[in-house]
């Protein structure tokens, strides 16, 4: 059975970097569009140009931006069926619907997005501007249907299941819009969305801070980064708030994966928080961890002497593995946090002074803090993920259940690996930050820049 | 038969014709441009290059939509075809995904094209690349060499979808990408680069023809089951649809009726398409997996239609609104519309 095990390691490998490359690019296509969208609409009321110019300057990088996403989504899209042909025989029927709602959504996105690129010298300004709303609409809701779908692995609802096999047959009660409306997906969508926005504006905040840094404390780069710092600065509070609401809701529909989350080896009533620290399964125990008493109780079910279900209370072999999970989601959870001081920090300063604040210490602050959303993205889809092994449907099918029977899955992991290596070159080397002439980014730099 | 099962099946059949008539003319754009030749081959391939700017993205996801279709109606015929055909659609995705990037690398870098020789290299390699394997994958459905059991294919040999039939099969998926792209560029352009692309799409029309044609006697010999079903009095009809458009299309070329001539090719590609599904039929995988047996739940097929009529009210008009504000003109400087 060596084999098979090296199928299902290459298959999930595959997966996993499939998908972690895949998000660095959504963050982008669902974030900048909503900014273009309000840059454009600024043009439009205020009269200000530079809003106009500096929406046409983010065209070109989110154009790149989503050919990749679009090209390394048809890779997922069909890994599904090379990598996982068993588990998508058997959900398929369940979760097709909320793809294929997705490609509609991701029609429109496509076809209002080429609109708005090219159509500069043929649509009037007022289209321009409408047609960057299908665009937004477009990209949320592919964001939303996408995420039904993982939502169901984690809270698989809509079926009976005959037998305790988990194959198309046995499958009977088939209803594709309660398993569309799965119990996780509400959760999912409004943190897993809103991660997007953060993520996005926070990079893109990154490279006017480090332009301002510079010295180029232009009008144009004051603008910019007071656009998505607005963003930024409502979505990455607002995401404390939704992560809490996440985390709640794990608590009552995922205890297994809460518990990992949480590294809480065994069920306690009065559960203490966790804080870092490293698990240690063999013994039970997390090693130089800060515990902060009874606070998990609290803030899972608002209640101090509330029991939390350990590892311990589920069957051996069921349960996830909380040296990936706790760390995942600790790291996430303290990212959300710097950034969310980071951006109120700066809209204080904004408040105070009544002037965009550019001082070097503020603008360190943001470009350092610039990565963390597309970080904490990725921490908290491995904490999801990690969080439901060994299922590929929670409770319903295991992840050796669904993957595929061929053999030379190795092969088509090296060869992919291979893509990726040959597209992360080619971005980073064919579509230069760095315009010829005046050495400024595309993003940033005054609106006659480059080009 | 159920007529939800027809319709689903036929949903998937039409997403197909959408993506052959649409993103076959782009991969078609690539093998032109590794092809071109004579005084004016800078200018093809520009011309190429430029037009497909504004819509392949959007042909692109006529992909998505088939394989989404494919797997939300018939969850089993898709587990079956891609376990049993994982080496052509790895080899096809490849080129779809290094197609898409190098394209959106040279067309949207801040660097002269001229000076990024590699990803234009890598654009007409992997444009031919992922036609040539998409029509063995799709001709492997026909080709008697899968074996369902049990709702799951068989163990197959990695290159047991090498057959003479699918070879034929990923020719022809060459040639009809190659046939489309320089009759949609006749349309878009003028004097005497309108007439290479006349000569081209001529010569793509012919060997397109060929190929189809031979296609036949290979399947005599090398998939009699097939051979049985095409040569049915019924498939007369669409086999015949498609000749007439054929030739046709070479008619309307020789007259330089360019726009019916566009019409007209696009109509061949569906003839075809339709004339193998309609041979295919009843099954998806032939004398294996019949349409029924791989066809998900009624719900959720129902839900499936239900949400593609809606879907298709709002598709439909803004496919009309991105065509009709780019297809009219040749978007020479659309490179220079932005940044």
């Amino acid at each position: 059975m060596a084999s098979d095990m090296d199928t299902l390691l290459s298959a999930r490998a595959l997966m996993g970097i499939s998908l972690a490359f895949h998000i660095v690019y959504v963050a982008f296509g669902i974030g900048m569009p909503f900014d273009i969208m309000v840059a454009e609409g600024l043009a439009l009321r205020t009269g200000n140009e530079m809003y106009h110019q500096l929406a046409r300057r983010w065209v070109r990088p989110l154009v790149v931006l989503v050919a990749i996403g679009a090209v390394s989504g048809t890779v997922l899209s069909f890994e599904l069926g090379l990598l996982w042909p068993r588990f998508m025989a058997f959900s398929g029927a369940l979760i097709g619907l909320p793809f294929w709602l997705e490609a509609f959504a991701f029609f429109i996105e496509a076809i209002f997005l080429s609109a708005y690129i090219y159509g500069e010298r043929r649509l009037s300004r007022r289209t321009l501007f409408l047609c960057t709303i299908p665009v937004v609409v477009g990209s949320i809701a592919s964001a939303v249907f996408v995420i039904s779908a993982n939502s169901w692995m984690n809270t698989p609802a809509g079926f009976q299941l005959a037998g305790s096999e988990p194959v198309p047959g046995n499958l009977s009660n088939v209803d594709p819009l309660q398993a569309f409306a799965n119990p996780a997906w509400l959760h999912e969508l409004l943190h897993g969305t809103l991660a997007t926005y953060v993520a996005c504006n926070m990079m893109i905040a990154g490279v006017y801070a480090l332009a301002i840094l510079r010295g180029h404390l232009t009008e144009y780069n004051k603008r910019a980064l007071t656009l998505v710092l607005a963003v930024a600065g409502i979505a990455a509070p607002l995401q404390i708030f939704l992560g809490d609401f996440a985390a709640v809701s794990v608590a009552r529909l995922e205890p297994a994966k809460l518990a990992a989350m949480e590294a809480l080896f065994h069920t306690t009533q009065g559960a203490p928080e966790t804080i870092l620290g490293w698990p240690d399964p063999a013994r039970g125990e997390v090693r130089y961890a800060l515990e902060i008493p009874r606070l998990l109780s609290i803030l899972a079910y608002q209640d101090p002497n509330a029991t939390v279900q350990g590892l311990d209370a589920f069957p051996p072999g069921t349960t996830p593995n909380p040296v990936l999970t706790h760390p995942s989601f600790d790291l996430m959870v303290g990212l959300g946090f710097l950034m969310a001081i980071v951006v109120i920090w700066f809209w204080g300063l904004r408040w105070l002074r009544k002037e965009v604040p550019s001082g070097k210490w503020t603008m360190r602050a943001v470009l350092i803090a610039s990565p963390f959303g597309l970080i904490a993205q990725e921490l908290g889809w491995f904490t999801t993920e990690f969080g439901r092994q060994p299922w590929i449907a929670a409770g319903t099918m295991s992840v050796a259940q669904g993957v595929t029977p061929d053999s030379g899955i190795e092969a088509v992991l090296i060869a992919f690996v291979g893509v990726y290596v040959a597209l992360t070159i080619g971005l980073v080397r064919l579509v230069p930050v760095r315009a010829p002439d005046g050495g400024r980014s595309a993003l940033q730099g005054g609106p006659h820049g480059s080009s | 038969m159920v007529p939800l099962e027809g319709l689903a099946a036929l949903t998937v059949l039409i997403g197909l014709i959408m993506y052959a008539a649409f993103a076959g003319a782009d991969f078609g754009g690539g093998i032109w441009t590794a092809l071109a030749s004579g005084p004016r081959a800078r200018s093809q391939q520009v011309s190429l290059f430029e037009a497909i700017g504004p819509v392949w993205e959007t042909n692109h996801v006529w992909l998505v939509f088939v394989v989404v279709a494919l797997f939300t109606a018939f969850p089993l015929a898709f587990a079956v075809l891609f376990e049993a055909l994982l080496v052509p659609i790895a080899m096809a995705l490849i080129g779809i995904v290094l197609r898409g990037a190098a394209y959106a690398f040279r067309h949207y870098s801040l660097r002269d094209p001229q000076t990024m020789p590699v990803t234009g290299q890598v654009f007409s390699v992997s444009s031919m690349l992922a036609p040539f394997f998409l029509g063995i994958a799709v001709t492997a459905t026909a080709a008697d060499r899968i074996r369902v059991l049990a709702g799951q294919a068989q163990a197959m040999n990695l290159t047991s979808w090498v057959t003479p039939f699918t070879i034929v099969g990923g020719l022809i998926g060459l040639a009809l990408c190659a046939y489309l792209a320089p009759i949609y560029m006749a349309v878009r352009t003028q004097g005497a680069l309108q007439e290479d692309f006349r000569g081209r799409g001529m010569a793509a029309a012919v060997a397109l023809g060929v190929l189809t044609a031979l296609e036949l006697p290979v399947a005599l010999v090398d998939v009699p089951l097939f051979w049985q079903r095409l040569v049915h009095p019924l498939q007369l009809g669409p086999v015949g649809v498609t000749v007439i458009l054929g030739v046709t299309t070479l008619v309307l070329l020789w007259k330089r009726a360019y726009r019916w001539a566009q019409i007209s090719a696009a109509g061949t590609v569906a003839g075809l398409m339709t004339g193998f599904a309609a041979a295919l039929y009843p099954d998806f995988v032939i004398g294996q997996l019949a349409i029924t047996q791989a066809a998900a739940p009624e719900t959720t097929l129902v839900e499936f239609l239900i949400t593609l009529v809606i879907g298709s009210a709002i598709l439909i008009p803004s496919l009309v609104f991105l065509y009709w504000t780019f297809g009219k003109e040749y978007p020479m400087t659309a490179g220079r519309h932005y940044g």
